[in-house]
């Protein structure tokens, strides 16, 4: 059972192609993550599904329906920039968002989600007396509130400190473990390999990963060997097979080119300094979508097409 | 359209709480009909101030029935009952005219006006009794605000009159033997005479100015003020809601159209509350006064239902346009020619009361967008209407309306999530067009 099954979709403002031919399907319960670098079609796809932009072209199924227009109480959205009426109250904003959604029990569900979220002391406060990270827990709260079936949620995690970010991803996750279907977008990385069952990435326009973040890492091979140098980054010129140096600052990842003894690699930064750790992986997320938008991937195409 | 409800209960709510809605219900009608018991309180302050008038009587005819009639004037005039002075008295200095040298006579007497020695010097030509466009038969006066000078205009009886009786003498008749002669008589303007539903002939009522024009401009006023407080903020407010990204909010719950819908039904209940309160509170303030025969009671469905219409239809262009900007300056530069079709109602009011039946307030009244403002001040005039004008323009309004709301839908949705620089009219057309 898909919740979201895009097929097809094209969609083109003047002369830009924002998405071209993307095909998805999202499994009903499931955890997706949308990453792919700024102006790649990421918003566009999601304001597709949300029947707030019309594709040019292809066909986009929601709970196995086409969208006829309506917007629908079973999707919550949080747009990535945040929209609240900063004069409205915190609990009576909730419950007007929760109402135009028309979900049950909203009152209570407002008040839950604010004693959740520890906002209830900011109830009956004004939106513009918040900080940004309050604001962003209520606009986060304005999405789920009605209990939707699918959310939606741009860039959720953005501009949050650590400790409201991890109580949004635990509310997420909190929804996922109860059959929320969930699509996010992210730029964090690490966010996305530790939340997402499957991993969508878009790349000016196009689709260039789908799947589960094993499926993708699988298809780099284990190519890539990670170094924690004890006391400093050794020298890592004139390595044999190493194509590239990946400084993380206390950590370094080297990927291998094909036919790379990796033992041999090894052995030799051993020689040059002491090691606390090395492990052979596979490639990060974080590595995969360098390799595929990083400025060396484009010095490459442009390569090609001259 | 349940979610428009809603959207439109928040935009009333929000509203109505603003500082602004209740200075605009309580403080514009103190303020209006304030600036009404001013002007009646004003009205009789007039400067007492005594006046002196040089004349120069070439003809030498007029001079002394003008002394006598400043006498007269003085006598019963200048004083009230109570002894108060209530106007200024005339001084009245005759001057020998000095031909050899008249324009700088002229110049000296302008000099004492200017030094407030005088108030304002006459002129008398020498053929005043005869005159013809040849000869020296004109009366002048010089004074520092001549055109609106009361002096000059009490002027004119005595110098006619005067004229007048050595007219008759000189042809024989003696004036005296006239009675009223010089008596002025008015004529006093009246409605028409009606039946009852018993059949009984009702007097014809008088008909004063207050009925004839001012019934229609308050009318007309309200209407207007209706559209200012219901129409016209909702091009600010959408805008706002664009740019603060309410906008994309609020269309993950909702289509564009409940979005606009929701706006424009909340424009109309802040007016419809306003108007109540306003309408309500004159009535009261009418029976109140005793003058309540002046309130055209069948005129008001007209009022609700015309500006029930040019909400809807002016706000939504005024929110079409509002999803169509992005900053305040564009705003405020698409305020004005959008509020043409309230502005133009108002340039004309004056011709279209003056004669409500001409072919120039029939066809003004007629065109869609004026119709509410230019038929209520129509219908609200104490002359008739053939009976098909009220409806003919209430049917082209309620068609304009359905136009205006498909189109602004147009535009609102492409409108509202477009961001940066804000669309040429060509672009917003081709919305339309497009869709």
């Amino acid at each position: 059972m898909t919740s979201v099954e895009i097929r097809g979709v094209t969609k083109t403002f003047g002369d830009h192609r924002a998405v071209d031919d993307i095909s998805l399907a999202v499994p009903k319960g499931s955890v997706y993550g949308f990453i792919g670098p700024n102006g790649s079609g990421k918003t566009t796809t999601l304001r597709m599904i949300m029947n707030i932009f019309y594709p040019d072209s292809g066909e986009i199924r929601l709970f196995g329906d086409v969208r006829q227009g309506a917007a629908t109480h079973r999707i919550g959205y949080l747009p990535e920039e945040r929209g609240l009426y900063k004069k409205m109250k915190v609990r009576e904003l909730l419950r007007f968002y929760g109402d135009l959604k028309g979900g049950d029990d909203i009152k209570r569900q407002v008040d839950a989600w604010l004693e959740r979220l520890e906002l209830t002391d900011w109830a009956d406060r004004k939106i513009e007396t918040l900080s940004k990270g309050m604001s962003q827990k209520v606009q986060f709260i304005s999405t789920v509130v009605a209990k939707p079936e699918l959310v939606i949620l741009d860039e959720p995690f953005s501009g949050l400190d650590p400790v409201n970010a991890d109580t949004i991803r635990q509310a997420v996750l909190d929804l996922a473990a109860g059959g929320t279907t969930v699509i996010f977008s992210t730029h964090d990385m690490a966010v996305a390999e530790q939340m997402c069952d499957f991993i969508f990435m878009i790349y000016k326009g196009r689709k260039v990963l789908d799947g589960t973040l094993t499926d993708i890492q699988d298809r780099y091979g284990t190519d890539t060997l990670r170094i924690r140098p004890r006391n400093g980054k050794p020298p890592l010129d004139g390595l044999p097979g190493v194509e590239r140096v990946h400084d993380l600052g206390r950590m370094q990842e080297l990927r291998l080119g094909e036919g790379a003894d990796a033992q041999a690699i090894a052995a030799e930064l051993l020689r040059r300094a002491p090691l606390q750790s090395f492990e052979i992986v596979k490639p990060s997320l974080h590595d995969i979508f360098v390799r595929i938008a990083g400025p060396e991937a484009r010095r490459e195409r442009e390569v090609e097409h001259a | 359209m349940l979610k428009a409800l809603r959207l439109a209960k928040r935009e009333y709510i929000a509203s109505v709480r603003t500082k602004g809605f209740l200075v605009a219900l309580v403080v514009a009608p103190v303020l209006m009909s304030g600036s009404v018991i001013a002007m009646a309180l004003f009205k009789d302050k007039v400067d007492t101030t005594d006046k002196t008038l040089a004349v120069m009587d070439r003809s030498g005819l007029i001079a002394d029935a003008i002394l006598l009639a400043a006498e007269r004037y003085n006598e019963s005039e200048v004083m009230n009952e109570e002894g108060e002075k209530v106007r200024p008295a005339y001084r009245i200095e005759v001057i020998a005219p000095d031909d050899a040298d008249r324009l700088g006579q002229q110049l000296a007497m302008s000099d004492r006006v200017r030094s407030k020695q005088l108030h304002a010097f006459l002129e008398i030509g020498a053929d005043v009794l005869a005159p013809t466009e040849e000869n020296d038969g004109g009366v002048a006066y010089y004074g520092e605000n001549a055109a609106l000078d009361g002096m000059r205009h009490w002027l004119r009886w005595p110098i006619n009159n005067e004229l007048r009786r050595q007219r008759m003498t000189a042809a024989g008749v003696d004036p005296g033997s006239v009675p009223h002669l010089f008596s002025w008589t008015g004529v006093e303007g009246l409605g028409l005479f009606t039946a009852d539903e018993t059949g009984d002939i009702q007097a014809a009522r008088k008909s004063s100015e207050g009925e004839a024009i001012g019934v229609p401009l308050i009318m007309v006023m309200l209407l207007f003020m209706m559209l200012l407080m219901g129409a016209i903020p909702l091009l600010n407010s959408v805008m706002e809601e664009k740019t603060q990204r309410i906008a994309e909010v609020l269309l993950g719950s909702m289509t564009p159209s409940e979005f606009m819908a929701g706006k424009v039904l909340g424009g109309l209940a802040i007016s419809f509350t306003v108007s109540a309160v306003y309408v309500g509170a004159g009535l009261i303030a009418v029976r109140r006064m005793g003058v309540e025969q002046f309130v055209p009671y069948d005129i008001l469905p007209w009022f609700f239902a015309f500006m029930s219409l040019a909400i809807v239809m002016m706000g939504s262009v005024f929110a079409a346009l509002g999803a169509a900007t992005n900053d305040p300056k564009d705003a405020q530069s698409l305020t004005m020619p959008a509020m043409l079709p309230m502005m133009i109602p108002m340039f004309v009011l004056v011709p279209v009361l003056e004669n409500p039946l001409s072919g120039f307030a029939t066809g003004m009244s007629l065109f869609p967008p004026f119709t509410p403002m230019l038929m209520l001040l129509r219908l609200a005039s104490p002359q008739s209407l053939p009976a098909w004008q009220p409806w003919a323009g209430l049917a082209g309004v309620i068609l304009t309306t359905l136009i205006a709301v498909w189109a602004g839908g147009r535009i609102f949705r492409v409108g509202i999530l477009m961001q940066g620089q804000s669309p040429k009219l060509g672009e917003i057309l081709r919305w339309v067009v497009r869709g």
